[in-house]
């Protein structure tokens, strides 16, 4: 697949989703790249919600472990991931419009570091989901964020959840992975430079 | 063109809306919450937004803008949000440590979880990202700016109890662009969920 359709991809990615953009400004994928700290694939295998010291916040944090690390980084077996959002003693606290992790996901994650806490780079859009067409594994984007209900599931914080199929626009991971590398090496994709 | 074929593309074509899948209109958050009692008290945090140069920070204007949901009672408080604790505050001067990055704003929505799907809001304040550029109802001339009215119209939405319409001119519509002040109108649809849950 050429760079070009590649960039189209992912534009589609992003525009077959509600923008949150009264709460999100998106970025370019070059930008979400190289402003990663790690882009890794993994899974999450266990998350757990918790209050923060001064009792404001509901942070989850989702044990990630990794498969494989994209770009010229690497890392540790297992990442934790913190993100806004959870449930403690019954009661529910969401950011509305914000990524969710789940048991079970299969994913690829841009991740950023925020005060010594690994979290999600740019919200949703540092969350891409891994399913498989057929013999091909692809990347989609999440389309169910929080306050919103997961069609067929609708699993809450900590449950278990499945990636389910679906034919919105996807990209491989080897695709992926080089947009990284381009994007790392300071490569714009030619859509994008064609626009300037 | 023969009256046969004109009839069978007119047959044709209200099958083919008959079996399109419907508009898809307001959507409330998941699972279904809302706050007990009407009117809805908001609070609008005293110490306003940096970048707003209308005398108060686009405080005065965030009070008198998210009335138009015609439930609020709102007011300015000089007391910042607590978390887990009513009544719902507005903060124009800070990200809560949760809205950075590419978060322009946030609401942190608070209900405990019932088992008979009539979950009750507690709590829900709204934050502001500092590293954006916004203008209010208050100040004439935009450029660039995101507008504060339409911003907190639409996440006081989210504070009752309402998700993203799909209805393109909704004020619950996910997507606003700079210098947009279309959202500060509810539409017919922002009125409908609205309707729904109060």
């Amino acid at each position: 697949m050429t760079r070009r359709t590649l960039s189209l991809v992912l534009l589609l990615m992003v525009s077959a989703l509600p923008l949150s953009a009264s709460q999100f400004v998106d970025m370019q994928f070059d930008q979400l790249a190289r402003g990663a700290k790690l882009i890794v694939r993994g899974t999450v295998v266990d998350t757990f919600s918790a209050w923060d010291d001064n009792r404001e916040v509901i942070w989850t944090y989702a044990t990630i472990r990794v498969h494989r690390y994209f770009g010229e980084t690497t890392g540790p077996d297992t990442l934790v991931v913190r993100n806004a959002g959870g449930i403690v003693d019954g009661y529910m606290q969401e950011a509305i419009g914000f990524p969710v992790l789940r048991r079970g996901e299969d994913l690829v994650l841009m991740l950023a570091d925020d005060g010594g806490h690994l979290v999600l780079h740019a919200y949703n859009q540092g969350k891409l989901l891994v399913q498989r067409r057929g013999a091909i594994e692809v990347l989609v984007s999440d389309p169910v964020r929080q306050g919103e209900a997961r069609p067929q599931l609708t699993p809450r914080f900590g449950e278990a959840a499945t990636n389910a199929v679906d034919d919105s626009p996807a990209m491989t991971i080897d695709e992926f992975s080089a947009m990284v590398d381009d994007a790392r090496a300071g490569f714009r994709p030619t859509i994008l430079r064609q626009q300037q | 063109m023969k009256r046969q074929t004109i009839l069978s593309v007119l047959i044709s074509t209200i099958i083919l809306c008959a079996s399109a899948d419907p508009v898809m209109a307001y959507v409330l958050l998941s699972p279904r919450r809302r706050w007990a009692t009407t009117p809805i008290t908001v609070r609008v945090y005293t110490t306003g937004n940096s970048t707003i140069t209308d005398g108060s920070g686009g405080v005065n204007a965030t009070v008198s803008a998210i009335r138009a949901w015609g439930i609020i009672s709102s007011s300015t408080t000089s007391s910042a949000a607590v978390r887990g604790s009513a009544p719902a505050t507005i903060m124009l001067n800070t990200n809560g440590g949760i809205c950075s990055s590419t978060c322009l704003a946030a609401t942190l929505t608070g209900y405990y979880v019932s088992q008979s799907g009539d979950d009750r809001i507690y709590d829900a304040d709204v934050y502001t990202n500092q590293a954006y550029q916004y203008y209010s109802s208050g100040e004439s001339g935009c450029s660039s700016e995101f507008d504060i009215d339409s911003i907190m119209v639409h996440e006081v939405g989210h504070v009752i109890g309402i998700g993203h319409s799909n209805v393109s001119g909704a004020t619950m519509y996910p997507s606003i662009s700079a210098c947009n002040t279309a959202p500060r109108s509810l539409a017919s649809d922002d009125f409908a969920a609205r309707d729904d849950l109060y």
